[in-house]
């Protein structure tokens, strides 16, 4: 039984049941359509910020939820920047409980300092069809990863959104919840350290 | 700059395009519990009360129109936007720049030239 179909069953028939039946199942539809889109990039995204697998799979589908039972109703055109916002705000969350956590390990006897740190092994890209290509994509990622790990977190939002996601600068705004000047600041400012760091890319 | 920019998010959209099985899975379970919320989700105007809110609209807009008030609409829209998510807008701005920096004017007027974002 597909979504919709699901959804269909379990809504009330008659009357005026049925209009607000057909809401919701259309609704179910654009919502559907519009998380499978984003999904794997939204993860991508968390995963770099969070550095940690299963936290960006939490952060994802909370922020799916928030937005299905909060802003469902919104127009869709405002779906992709009000779910990075969510994204945006349930990752500083989790970053916040990182370092508390951090924090508090680096007083327990045996703590390991780098347990936290990236494993540049899990955090390769699936080798896929093209083994040399996707390698050296790979290799380059995990170098703008590092870089990225080094910059302030709102410039890191920054190149996130726009760059990555290819959110345009009033929408890149609205996820980060400041001014369409700031994000300028902030993704220019990201690009002049990641050029810093990287030097020219081969 | 632009051919940072053109190879970072080349390399993404490969990463993306290459995300394991395991992890597209459970992208996809999280994707249909997220889905699940609607089927306890109801319009307000469909429930049991809409002929008690349909009574309290139409009072009142006729008060509203008896008093020759024109009712404020609200806004909607992306400023419209749940409570919890504006503690990002309390933070204070890092606006550390666009005095005399002649490198991001050169920039902004170039992304402009460009027509992004």
């Amino acid at each position: 039984m597909t979504r919709s179909a699901t959804l269909s069953a379990a809504l009330p028939h008659g009357g005026s049941g049925d209009t607000a039946r057909e809401t919701i199942v259309d609704q179910g539809r654009a919502l559907e359509r519009f998380l499978a889109g984003i999904e794997r990039r939204a993860f991508r995204i968390a995963r770099i910020a969070l550095r940690d697998r299963a936290e960006a799979e939490d952060a994802v589908q909370d922020a799916m939820i928030r937005l299905v039972r909060s802003y469902g109703g919104h127009p869709e055109e405002e779906w992709r920047p009000l779910f990075y916002r969510i994204l945006r705000n349930r990752i500083t969350d989790q970053q916040r409980r990182q370092k508390v956590r951090s924090a508090v390990m680096a007083w327990w006897p045996g703590h390991d300092s780098d347990e936290a740190a990236l494993d540049p092994v899990e955090s390769a890209a699936d080798p896929g069809n093209r083994p040399d290509q996707e390698l050296e994509g790979a290799e380059l990622l995990a170098r703008i990863e590092e870089a990225l790990a080094g910059l302030s977190s709102r410039q890191r939002e920054a190149f996130l959104f726009r760059n990555f996601e290819g959110l345009d600068v009033a929408q890149t705004a609205l996820a980060m919840g400041c001014s369409e000047g700031s994000v300028k600041t902030h993704y220019f400012r990201a690009l002049q350290a990641l050029q810093r760091v990287l030097g020219e890319l081969k | 700059m632009r051919e940072l920019e053109r190879k970072s998010r080349a390399a993404f959209d490969q990463s993306v395009d290459s995300l394991d099985a395991a992890t597209r899975s459970r992208l996809t379970r999280a994707r249909a519990a997220a889905l699940e919320k609607l089927r306890h989700q109801r319009p307000a105007w469909s429930s049991t009360w809409l002929p008690a809110g349909a009574a309290a609209a139409a009072a009142l807009v006729a008060v509203m129109v008896w008093q020759g008030d024109e009712p404020a609409a609200p806004r909607a829209g992306p400023a419209q936007i749940a409570l919890e998510d504006l503690d990002i807008v309390a933070g204070l701005e890092d606006l550390e720049m666009f005095d005399e920096d002649e490198e991001f004017y050169a920039w902004a007027a170039d992304e402009a030239s460009e027509g992004v974002g």
